[in-house]
C-alpha cells in the first residue's frame, strides 16, 4: 500500500515537472522560446485564433450589456431595440454571434490538431486537461448565450436541453440519480423555464463562466509557454523561429485577416436570417410550441443521434469520449502520430457529416 | 300599477335582448367567415417552395392566425376594429389603402395590390401572388422585395432576415465603402507586421 509521505512526493514530484519553477521566467518563457517549422505549423496557430474570438466575444459582449435587459418581459425587446435603435448595435450583435461559432469552431479544431500532433504528452498532461475543460466550458457559453434573446428557439431550446440533463438520472444508481434533477433545478430555478433560468443563464454566460475560463486560459497558456510548442511530428523539425517576436507577428497577421473576414460576414450576414422566422418570435408561454426546435449547429454531432438512438446508447458513448479525451495522455502515450492522425480524421469526418447532413440523415432514417 | 311594472320589466327585458344580440354581432359575424378566412394554402405552397417552416404570422398579426380571442384575433376585437375589418374586407379591388386590425403591414400590402376578390381567386394558384405583388414593393428595405422574400420563406417585415447568400450580396454592395476601409486597414497592419518582422529577422541573424 502506498503511504501518504510517498503519495504527496509524488504530487509534488509531478507539478515540480509540469510547472519547473527555473524556468517561471520572461526570458525561458517568452524570450527564448522557438517554434517549430514543419508541415503542421499552422495548427500552432488554432489556439491563437480561438483566443482571438474569446477576445472579440468579450468586447462585443460589453458592449451588449450596456443594452440588453435580463428579465423575461424585456430581454427580446432589448435584443431587438440593440438591432433597430443602437448605433452599429447590429453589426455588434452580428459580430458576437459569428465570433461565438468560430470560436466554439476553432476550440475544435484546435483539439484534434493538438490530438493528431501528439501535443498531449508528458510534460503538458495539464495543457491538455485545461484545454479539454476549455473547450466544455466554450459549449457551456453557447448553451447559456442562446437563452439569452427570449425568443421561441431559445426558450424551447433551453427547455429540452434542460429536460436531457434530468434524462440522465435514470441511468444512474442510488441516490446518485437524483443529482441531474438536481443540477437540473438549480440552473431552471423554477418549474418550467423562466425568470429564474434567465437571470442564472445571465449570471452564468456574463460572470461565473468567463472567470472560469480565464483562470484555466491562464493556466492553459502558462504551461504552453513553460514548455514551449510541442515537437508535432515525428521527425524533429529542421528550421524553427522565435516566438518573440516573429512568431507573435506572424499570430497578429493572421487574426487582422480574421477580423477583416468576421467584419464583412457581421455587416452583411444577419446571424439570424439562418433560422426560420416564426422561431424568433419573442417567446409565448401560452402559445403552441413552433416546429423546428433544434440547438446550435455545434451540438448537432450529438444532436441528431440523439433522436435516432436510444438515449442510453448516446450517454453511454459521451462518456466514453469524455473520459477518452481527458485521459488521452496516459490512454494514447505509446501511440503513434501516425495512427493518433487517422483517428483524428475518423472524428473529424463524423463532425463534419453530422453538422452538414444531420438533419437530411435524420429525416432518411426516420421516413 | 302591477300591470305598469309588467310593461316596463317587458321594456326593459327587451331591450336588455336587444342589447344583447347587437352586441355579439360583431362576434357571430366574426365567427361565420373564420372559416373562409384561413388561407393555409399560401402557407402551404411557401414551405414547399421555400423548404423553410412559416407561419399565420407572415400576413397577420397573430401567429395563430385570425381565429381566437388574442392580440390580433377576432374575437379581442372593439366595434371600431369590426368596421376596420369590414372595410378591408370590402377591398375587393385593387388599389384601395387597407388596415385591416388581423393583418400585418405585409398582409394589408398584399390586399391593397391584388384585392380581396383577386387574393381569394389565387388559392389555387398561390405562387402567382409573388408575380401579381411584383418586384417593387420592400417593406423592411432590406434590399429583398417582398415578393421574393414571400417565396424565400423569409420574413418580409424584418430588415436582419431574409436569404443569407442574397443578403450577403445586396448588404455587401450597401456598405462598399466601410467593407473597402476596413480591407485597406487591415492590410496596412499586415504590411507593417511583414517588414516588422523581416526587420527582426535581420536583427536576430546579425546577432547571430
Amino acid at each position: 500500500m502506498i503511504s501518504v509521505g510517498t503519495a504527496l512526493s509524488a504530487i509534488s514530484q509531478f507539478i515540480g515537472e509540469r510547472f519547473p519553477v527555473d524556468k517561471l521566467n520572461f526570458h525561458s518563457m517568452v524570450e527564448k522560446k522557438e517554434v517549430p517549422i514543419h508541415r503542421m505549423s499552422w495548427g500552432y496557430y488554432t489556439g491563437g485564433l480561438t483566443m482571438f474570438f474569446f477576445m472579440i466575444q468579450v468586447i462585443t459582449g460589453l458592449f451588449l450589456l450596456f443594452y440588453y435587459q435580463p428579465t423575461v418581459s424585456d430581454a427580446n425587446v432589448s435584443v431587438e431595440y440593440i438591432n433597430k435603435y443602437v448605433a452599429g448595435g447590429a453589426l455588434i450583435r452580428n459580430m458576437h454571434a459569428w465570433s461565438s461559432s468560430f470560436m466554439i469552431l476553432f476550440a475544435m479544431v484546435h483539439l484534434l490538431t493538438a490530438f493528431a500532433m501528439k501535443s498531449f504528452v508528458k510534460p503538458r498532461e495539464i495543457t491538455w486537461i485545461a484545454g479539454v475543460l476549455l473547450l466544455f466550458i466554450t459549449f457551456t457559453f453557447g448553451f447559456t448565450g442562446y437563452l439569452l434573446p427570449w425568443n421561441q428557439i431559445a426558450v424551447n431550446a433551453t427547455k429540452v436541453g434542460l429536460q436531457s440533463v434530468e434524462y440522465v438520472g435514470q441511468y444512474l444508481p442510488g441516490q446518485l440519480a437524483e443529482v441531474p434533477k438536481i443540477l437540473r433545478e438549480t440552473f431552471q430555478g423554477e418549474s418550467s423555464v423562466g425568470q429564474s433560468t434567465l437571470g442564472r443563464f445571465y449570471a452564468l454566460h456574463v460572470v461565473i463562466l468567463p472567470l472560469a475560463l480565464a483562470g484555466l486560459l491562464g493556466l492553459h497558456l502558462l504551461s504552453v509557454q513553460l514548455h514551449g510548442m510541442s515537437q508535432g511530428v515525428d521527425q524533429a523539425a529542421k528550421k524553427s523561429e522565435k516566438f518573440m517576436s516573429i512568431f507573435i507577428f506572424k499570430d497578429l497577421s493572421l487574426w487582422a485577416t480574421v477580423f477583416l473576414v468576421l467584419f464583412v460576414l457581421a455587416a452583411c450576414i444577419p446571424f439570424d436570417s439562418f433560422l426560420p422566422f416564426p422561431l424568433l418570435a419573442p417567446f409565448n408561454a401560452l402559445g403552441s410550441t413552433p416546429a423546428g426546435i433544434k440547438p446550435e449547429w455545434y451540438f448537432y454531432f450529438v444532436y441528431y443521434p440523439l433522436e435516432l438512438l436510444p438515449f442510453w446508447v448516446i450517454l453511454i458513448a459521451s462518456m466514453v469520449c469524455v473520459s477518452i479525451l481527458i485521459f488521452a495522455p496516459w490512454i494514447f502515450k505509446g501511440t503513434s502520430r501516425r495512427t493518433l492522425s487517422f483517428i483524428t480524421i475518423l472524428a473529424s469526418i463524423y463532425l463534419v457529416v453530422m453538422t452538414l447532413f444531420g438533419e437530411q440523415i435524420y429525416e432518411f432514417f426516420k421516413h | 300599477m302591477v300591470r305598469n311594472m309588467n310593461r316596463r320589466l317587458y321594456s326593459l327585458r327587451r331591450v336588455t335582448w336587444r342589447f344583447a344580440f347587437l352586441s355579439s354581432l360583431p362576434v357571430l359575424y366574426g365567427l361565420s367567415f373564420n372559416a373562409a378566412l384561413a388561407y393555409p394554402e399560401f402557407q402551404q405552397f411557401v414551405e414547399k417552395n421555400s423548404h423553410r417552416t412559416v407561419n399565420c404570422a407572415m400576413c397577420h398579426i397573430s401567429e395563430n392566425g385570425p381565429v381566437g380571442n388574442g392580440e390580433g384575433q377576432i374575437g379581442s376585437f372593439s366595434a371600431d376594429e369590426m368596421k376596420l375589418l369590414n372595410k378591408a374586407r370590402g377591398a375587393l379591388a385593387p388599389g384601395q389603402d387597407v388596415d385591416s386590425p388581423i393583418l400585418n403591414k405585409f398582409g394589408n400590402e398584399i390586399i391593397k395590390a391584388v384585392g380581396k376578390k383577386d387574393f381569394v381567386a389565387l388559392k389555387s394558384e398561390p405562387a402567382k401572388l409573388a408575380e401579381r405583388l411584383g418586384d417593387k414593393s420592400d417593406l423592411d428595405e432590406d434590399g429583398i422585395s417582398d415578393a421574393r422574400e414571400y417565396l424565400d420563406g423569409t420574413d418580409p417585415l424584418n430588415k436582419f432576415h431574409g436569404d443569407p447568400a442574397k443578403l450577403f450580396w445586396i448588404n455587401l454592395d450597401r456598405y462598399k465603402m466601410h467593407v473597402f476601409l476596413a480591407i485597406v486597414a487591415v492590410f496596412s497592419i499586415n504590411y507593417g507586421l511583414i517588414h516588422l518582422i523581416k526587420g527582426v529577422t535581420i536583427v536576430q541573424s546579425g546577432k547571430k
